[in-house]
């Protein structure tokens, strides 16, 4: 039986902590910024420039294996571009975000107890080891998908802000952004964060546990790869299999972290 | 809050068996508890008994194990061999989150210091199930007695070490716990505070029938807090029991030192005759023994009759530390 008291009680303290931890705020800011900002915003206004696909790494060879259907026939070259990128080519960047930020909130919250030695007073309480995992998973998964949401958001309305004039129109988003933002964000920032207190047995310190938390964020980066070299195009059928597949892995490692998380093992490794 | 009888009597001296009771209620059994650490024995075949309403002083050297047991006795770590009740239950897995509810523990471990004092105070009612206007009567009561009213607000960083020992020790009292453990609750106080602490201590003692294990290396007075103690010795309860019996069993005869007018070998041949033994003349004082308290009132009247005026008669008792020291450097038990 989960109290809920106590879990809000270590997502409100956790929070409040995190809040007044500039190190830990900074990047929650920047990455987005990048992603969801800075990036799109320089696609549309320069649009088709080959100085432009040639600076963004990956990017001319995602275009050259770009397959006819996913872009609509009447397109000009420029539209294919500015479309192209925009909705396929970010897609998989976009999925760095509730990772990254997990990762970062992740350890903060919780090897960051360690690190602090605010971990053992806290095992002291009546708050059971489930309660405690569960808070500990809330506490970096909410923001994560948070963040990722707002980004959309912002994303949305300025690509398309930006990009009416060229493109004749609203074009953004689409149905594979639409499962990505609405399961795939949450189930990942979901698996990236108990990946994150699974290990945190190990870690001792915030940056010893962002380190392995970089091993998460791998297989995204695989498929940003996959992306631009056009093994793996990021389409509905891609989004809903990920889907699919990452909520069976989020069940059983959330099952796995929960079951091997003891007292003993964290008390006897600080 | 009304003050009330202690409900319990002393625990019995057993050394360092285990004891099964003693005809009052216990809080704290622990029967052949034993941790491994690998190959390494951290706690050895430890036993003892905590009454409720008790005052209990777990000591020993850096490394003896007092740590690991008060994690044993909590439920942190499960135990290799034997094991712990509390309030009447079997330790286990399944009900050590519930046990918890009813303790607190004050450790070395920090407070969150970019929280307020008032928002860790918070925290920790929150966890222990305490409703808000609960937790805001508390936060003032508690706050009120450790001298911190002023610094509700401030974060716990911008605290004096002092002022941090005074909030750890109040964050692990903010429940009014049925059982406290203190881990060298006076260390960084200064004289005034550290003397208040113990008051409070009392009281709670006195009026909730708190029972309380204190770990520490602060003995000096430590009398004036602890009814039993036990002492750890590379992870063994090499000395356990109650305080004054203890002291009367490793020096049962009682030390006084006497102070008289007059002529000092007269005084020292009167109360040779008395006491019966060796009486010794040191810095223009006497220093004797005496094997029964009335004794000493003997010594007095002999005195008195052969006309030396009497300036002060001090007892000596010999205290914790004396004790502890004893024990940990002669090797030699009560």
């Amino acid at each position: 039986m989960i109290n809920r008291q106590r879990v809000w009680a270590v997502m409100r303290k956790d929070w409040r902590e995190l809040a007044r931890n500039k190190q830990a705020v900074a990047p929650l800011v920047i990455i987005p910024l990048m992603l969801a900002v800075l990036l799109p915003a320089a696609i549309i206004i320069l649009g088709n420039n080959a100085v432009l696909a040639s600076s963004i790494n990956g990017l001319q060879g995602f275009l050259d294996h770009l397959p006819d259907r996913v872009v609509p026939a009447t397109y000009s070259t420029a539209q294919t571009v500015v479309y192209a990128v925009i909705v396929y080519f970010m897609a998989p960047f976009f999925l760095i975000i509730p990772v990254m930020v997990a990762s970062i909130t992740g350890s903060s919250s919780f090897v960051g107890e360690k690190e602090r030695r605010t971990i053992e007073g806290l095992l002291y309480t009546p708050i059971t080891d489930r309660e405690l995992v569960l808070a500990k998973v809330l506490v970096s998964v909410i923001p994560s998908v948070l963040l990722s949401w707002v980004s959309f958001v912002v994303y949305t309305v300025l690509v398309n802000a930006l990009g009416a004039p060229l493109m004749g129109g609203l074009f953004f988003p689409t149905w594979t952004w639409a499962i990505l933002i609405v399961a795939l964000v949450p189930l990942l920032a979901f698996l990236a964060t108990c990946l994150i207190v699974a290990m945190s047995g190990r870690s001792t310190t915030v940056q010893d546990a962002q380190g392995s938390a970089v091993l998460i964020i791998l297989p995204v980066v695989a498929l940003v790869v996959g992306q631009a070299t056009g093994l793996l195009l990021f389409d509905v059928s891609i989004a809903l299999l990920a889907s699919a597949a990452l909520l069976v892995i989020d069940v059983a490692v959330f099952a796995a972290t929960a079951g091997r998380f003891q007292r003993e093992r964290i008390i006897t490794r600080l | 809050m009304t003050a009330l009888q202690r409900p319990t009597q002393a625990t019995a001296v057993v050394v360092p068996a285990f004891d099964p009771g003693g005809g009052s209620e216990p809080t704290v059994v622990a029967a052949g508890l034993t941790k491994l650490f690998g190959s390494r024995e951290v706690v050895s075949d430890l036993s003892l008994h905590v009454s409720t309403g008790r005052a209990f002083g777990l000591l020993g050297p850096n490394g003896a194990g007092k740590t690991t047991t008060v994690r044993l006795l909590t439920g942190l770590l499960t135990p290799t061999r034997g094991e712990v009740t509390l309030f009447g239950e079997t330790l286990t897995r399944s009900n050590a989150d519930a046990l918890r509810a009813r303790i607190g523990v004050q450790t070395d471990t920090s407070l969150y210091e970019s929280l307020s004092v008032r928002d860790n105070l918070r925290f920790w009612g929150e966890l222990h199930g305490l409703a808000t206007p609960t937790i805001e009567r508390r936060t003032g009561e508690v706050l009120d007695v450790l001298g911190l009213s002023d610094r509700v607000d401030s974060l716990v960083g911008e605290l004096s070490k002092g002022m941090r020992q005074k909030l750890s020790v109040g964050r692990a009292v903010l429940h009014e716990p049925d059982l406290l453990f203190l881990d060298e609750p006076t260390a960084g106080l200064d004289p005034e505070a550290s003397a208040d602490l113990i008051d409070y201590l009392h009281e709670m003692i006195r009026t909730l029938h708190t029972t309380v294990i204190i770990c520490t290396h602060q003995l000096q007075g430590l009398e004036a807090l602890c009814d039993d103690i036990g002492i750890l010795k590379n992870g063994s309860l090499i000395v356990v029991g109650e305080v004054r019996q203890l002291l009367h069993r490793r020096w049962p005869e009682q030390r006084y030192l006497l102070t008289v007018d007059g002529d000092l070998a007269v005084a020292e041949q009167t109360v040779a005759s008395v006491v019966g033994g060796p009486v010794e003349i040191a810095d223009g004082n006497l220093r004797f023994c005496v094997t029964q308290e009335e004794s000493i009132s003997l010594v007095v009247a002999a005195l008195v009759r052969n006309e030396l005026q009497i300036r002060a008669v001090i007892p000596q008792q010999p205290t914790i530390q004396d004790l502890y020291f004893d024990t940990i450097n002669n090797g030699t038990t009560p």
